[in-house]
């Protein structure tokens, strides 16, 4: 019998939420020493290189900006299906059904210089995202196919699908058989934000959806059925909120927002497609949503922290000579924490009264341990 | 025609063992009520191990057997998280995967590129002679047949033994199964860390047989067919199996044809084996009866022990 | 409170310290640092292992005038553009970027930073201060290929490629047309992976081709052993780009197609130094040192070695060209007309394949 014992909450605890992001990154980052200790870096150096050097320079802040955009995107549209319990982990996939649909939208119209290319190519990438993800809500709902696994076998599909694009038909002509299309016009460019660096005006999308998450999650009766429904199905069901509709939901809006971000990749800093678009996004946006507490305001601070994972990591590489996995294993390291310190959102440590502690060690069974 | 049905049929084999392997331990896992998403993880972790273990020390068994431990290790993890922590087990389940993902690429990195020679293929002389069925039953390497032997026991222990009633129990109900005694935290405790060194294995076999050699992003996303598979098969042993062997078969049919110079896109045949999954998820889905039938019901539920 | 400021206090001291720091290091003394990036991990053998080969032959020649950074495994995405720059913000001169996806952020970086000298492999964009290599791999095809055609009895021959992409698609045509110079009947099978690295595939594939009848396996631009280990373990021939893999396959190795970086990397480094480099496509074959025959197998008969060796002079000494007509495609549509040899701009962008291959282009 310990003296402690774990004593659910009445109310989720709004200081334990706040902390429980800090204390984790905090435990990441003592864990992350001992790694660099293990791998014969000094833990300072790779500290610098990994959280400071980055936001030292414009250009380097520009880069976290760059890399936050997309991941702020897709975990916003995550968050919102995971707060209902549905698992869509196949945004990777949906972000490049939204490349591939408006990267063929540029290459249509690669000499048109009008203003409407790029809002259509907005358009029609998202609409791909949510298409992609509504074979799985369709798999879900008519065929009770869980859509854990249907999502993100349909990433491996929209890979495939990608590869065959680029080598085919929408194939550069005039560059040398390369599986790559030609370049995007300039109409079909985001602006840059800032001179110098590569972070552009789809910073303000992300921004724009992360605000109308909030208002959606927070105000709008939608978002709160979406949220019963994760919380209490039976409930929900009660109220006239189907299971399925908190499906397709979720699903559509994660999809659209990843089809988004894939469009703000190919019309951003790539301007072309290719056979490499996203670095995995899909899946550390997962991490983003959950760290940031599937919470539209947690989720921009978890997208920032993360994208400067990300860049710093990659500083890092040159400057330390780190091992790219590390990157890897900083962003397994944050959810594990983040997870085990998520408990005292919901329960509080409660030292065990005398009494019980007596009649526990005298009786013959407390709790299973 | 003979080499070409003896090469579908024995490699088929050969590619589902490390599907094998690592379903039987998810099958555990998910029938004690735990859906453990960290496969692919576990399996890259197992595969950089066991092949770092196996060349160093020269000794297959030595490799396999690190392997197991290092998953099982990691699998501890996973564990804390759903079972202490009381997490969200699929955030748990992609948490640790990618933490596994990572620490595979930190384990193998010195011998990223380096080849093993793989564990020898039995040999039952006349036997393993016979055309096209001695390759296949009779000339795999030996833990093609354990994994077929693990088939086989899993469904005993799940099915005739006091130990697979108890594990049923608690991924049925574990309040029940708490309240006539069981620890419910200790069986899925022991399920979870069972399921680690079986993708652990599966992994290695990858490493050390099939391949076999490491790299980074080797395992390539058998972690999560293996989870496919559990509810293609209907959490039974033998229709896991046979769902292994099935997409063993397509992903070696997709190079086959690829041979014989059938004018399909290649990156069509290459997303076949995900499409196919795909459809006979949504088909065998579809019955909910069957699914009901077999589902833990308690799967995914995290389970405090009611203080 | 107290506390908490003079924690933030020491907390900001140590950051201003720790941002001074790489400061320092920048007034070293005055080496040109280059820095290297590479698709994949070095190892030991294969395409980024080569490159980095290379490298080693800058150090050796220029000893402590040049530094080195090395970054590998990097993906051809958005982040490579970042890894660029770090390697600029780091002072580098020099930039080797180690695969053709590199090509678009290159070629900005180039542009911003025009004192910044780049050498790219195998692209096509050039700028003042960019330049590209790539080897004429097609001219040792050619000889694997009569090898091949040599010693085969199945006339089949199994390829494993990574893409089709015109480098892969010149090497398939040329190994084919040497094949059927000596052996007319041979034909090829090829498997497309659609993937750079994936070795479980690699070695699957190598197995249904040699299912289907092959009894020499090419391998073509794999990075890892995988398909050679295969062929030496079902006991069938096999040619290797890129690396020599005898040690892989020590009685089964039929030729491995060598490349080496070494004569054009310390070329260009001194030019960067000496302040002459100028961006300039350089397609180097056996002439230049750049591709030539490793590990030829003992079963080759010695008159077999006398032709493959006559090539070899022949080829290196500009006297034959392994595209030259007549030569005609899948559909027996002649490509090339007899007695013509094929540009070498047709030959970069090559996107069908010769009369012999039995697997269609992906299309």
């Amino acid at each position: 019998m310990k003296p402690f014992q774990l004593v659910p909450r009445t109310q989720q605890s709004l200081a334990a939420q706040l902390l429980v992001p800090v204390v984790s990154i905090i435990l990441t980052l003592v864990a992350g020493s001992v790694m660099f200790m293990l791998l014969g870096k000094s833990p300072p150096a790779a500290f610098y290189a990994f959280f400071i050097e980055p936001l030292t320079t414009r250009y380097g802040i520009g880069e976290v900006l760059l890399k936050m955009g997309p991941l702020l995107l897709i975990a916003q549209g995550l968050a919102i299906g995971f707060r209902a319990q549905v698992w869509n982990i196949g945004a990777e996939g949906q972000l490049l059904l939204g490349a591939i649909v408006s990267g063929a939208i540029a290459l249509q119209f690669e000499t048109s210089d009008s203003a409407w290319l790029l809002p259509s190519m907005v358009v029609g990438g998202t609409l791909a995202g949510a298409a992609w993800a509504a074979i799985a809500a369709w798999l879900r709902t008519s065929f009770n196919a869980n859509e854990i696994l249907v999502t993100f076998m349909l990433s491996s599909v929209a890979l495939q699908l990608l590869y065959y694009l680029v080598s085919g038909p929408l194939r550069d002509p005039m560059g040398m058989s390369f599986p790559q299309s030609a370049m995007f016009g300039d109409a079909a460019l985001f602006e840059p934000l800032v001179s110098g660096t590569r972070v552009n005006t789809s910073l303000y999308l992300a921004l724009a959806v992360t605000i109308v998450a909030w208002i959606f999650v927070q105000r709008s009766i939608p978002g709160y059925k979406l949220l019963v429904s994760g919380l209490a199905p039976q409930a929900a069901r009660y109220a006239g909120f189907s299971e399925n509709r908190a499906v397709w939901l979720g699903l559509l809006i994660g999809g659209a927002a990843a089809g988004m971000a894939g469009v703000g990749e190919v019309a951003g800093p790539l301007g072309l497609l290719q056979r490499n678009i996203s670095p995995g996004y899909g899946f550390a946006a997962i991490i983003v949503a959950f760290l940031g507490g599937l919470h539209p305001i947690g989720i921009l601070f978890a997208a920032f922290f993360m994208a400067l994972i990300y860049v710093g990591g990659d500083m890092s590489l040159v400057s330390v000579g780190l091992p790219n996995a590390s990157t890897t294993i900083f962003q397994g390291m944050l959810l594990v924490f983040y997870l085990a310190c998520y408990l005292f959102v919901n329960y509080r440590l409660q030292r065990r009264s005398k009494k019980q502690l007596i009649s526990a060690s005298s009786g013959r069974e407390g709790s299973t341990q | 025609m003979i080499d070409s049905l003896t090469f579908l049929l024995a490699g088929t084999l050969a590619a589902a063992t490390p599907l094998i392997f690592a379903a039987m331990g998810e099958l555990v896992v998910e029938k004690s009520g735990v859906l453990n998403l960290s496969i692919e993880g576990l399996m890259a972790t197992g595969a950089a191990t066991g092949f770092v273990v196996a060349t160093v020390t020269g000794s297959a068994v030595a490799g396999f057997t690190a392997a197991a431990f290092a998953s099982m290790l990691l699998s501890f993890v996973f564990a804390a998280l759903t079972l202490g922590f009381l997490a969200n087990q699929v955030a748990a389940g992609l948490a640790v995967g990618i933490l596994g993902l990572g620490t595979s690429v930190l384990i193998g990195k010195q011998y990223e590129g380096a080849t093993i020679k793989p564990i020898a293929n039995i040999d039952l002389g006349f036997l393993s002679d016979l055309p096209i069925i001695g390759k296949t039953l009779f000339g795999q390497d030996p833990m093609v047949y354990v994994g077929i032997a693990s088939v086989v026991l899993i469904t005993w222990v799940l099915n005739r033994t006091k130990l697979g009633l108890i594990i049923r129990a608690v991924g049925e109900s574990p309040k029940a199964a708490n309240s006539i005694g069981y620890p419910v935290i200790l069986v899925r405790f022991c399920a979870i860390a069972f399921g680690g060194a079986m993708a652990g294995i599966g992994g290695a076999h990858l490493t050390l047989s099939y391949t076999p050699l490491w790299a980074e992003g080797l395992v390539a996303g058998r972690g999560w067919i293996v989870v496919a598979l559990v509810v293609f098969g209907t959490w039974k042993a033998p229709r896991i199996a046979l769902g292994a062997y099935l997409f063993g078969a397509v992903s070696l049919l997709e190079l086959f044809v690829q041979g014989q110079g059938f004018a399909i896109p290649s990156q069509l045949m290459s997303a076949m084996p995900y499409i196919i999954t795909i459809i006979i998820l949504a088909i065998i889905s579809r019955d909910a009866r069957i699914i009901k039938l077999n589902h833990p019901a308690s799967l995914g539920v995290p389970y405090t022990s009611g203080e | 409170m107290n506390f908490m400021t003079r924690k933030i206090k020491v907390l900001f001291g140590t950051i201003v310290a720790l941002a001074l720091l790489p400061l320092s290091q920048a007034f070293a003394a005055d080496v040109l640092k280059i820095g290297y990036i590479y698709p994949s991990p070095a190892g030991d053998v294969g395409w980024a292992h080569e490159l980095d080969r290379g490298r080693l032959a800058i150090e050796e020649a220029f000893g402590d005038k040049v530094e080195s950074m090395v970054v590998e495994n990097i993906p051809e995405g958005p982040d490579a553009a970042r890894i660029m720059n770090q390697f600029a913000a780091q002072g580098a001169k020099m930039i080797m970027l180690g695969s053709f996806g590199y090509m678009n952020d290159g070629l900005k970086l180039a542009k911003r930073y025009p004192d910044i000298k780049i050498i790219h492999a195998s692209g096509y964009k050039l700028a003042e201060n960019m330049g590209n290599f790539q080897t004429r791999n097609y001219e040792s095809a050619y000889l694997a290929g009569m090898s091949a055609g040599q010693i085969t009895k199945t006339n089949t021959v199994g390829m494993v490629a990574a893409y089709a992409i015109p480098e892969v698609v010149g090497i398939i045509n040329a190994f084919t047309l040497g094949a059927q110079s000596v052996n007319p009947d041979a034909t090829m099978k090829v498997v497309w992976l659609n993937s750079w690295f994936d070795p479980s595939k690699a070695q699957e594939s190598a197995r249904s081709l040699i299912a289907q009848k092959s009894d020499v396996i090419f391998s073509i631009y794999q990075d890892t052993p995988s398909v050679v280990t295969v062929a030496e373990e079902e006991g069938v021939y096999v040619v290797n780009t890129s690396s020599d893999m005898k040690k892989y396959a020590p009685t089964k190795l039929l030729v491995s197609m060598q490349i080496s970086w070494a004569d054009h990397f310390v070329e260009q480094t001194q030019a960067v130094l000496d302040g002459t480099f100028k961006g300039t496509a350089f397609w180097g074959g056996m002439a230049d040192n750049a591709v030539s025959m490793e590990s030829w197998s003992d079963d080759l008969s010695a008159e077999q070695l006398a032709a493959l060796e006559g090539k070899v002079a022949e080829i290196s000494a500009g006297k034959f060209h392994p595209f030259t007509g007549p030569i005609v495609n899948q559909d027996g549509d002649v490509m090339i007309k007899d007695g013509e040899t094929m540009a070498d701009g047709d030959l970069l962008a090559i996107n069908w394949l010769v009369k012999g291959v039995e697997t269609r282009l992906p299309k």
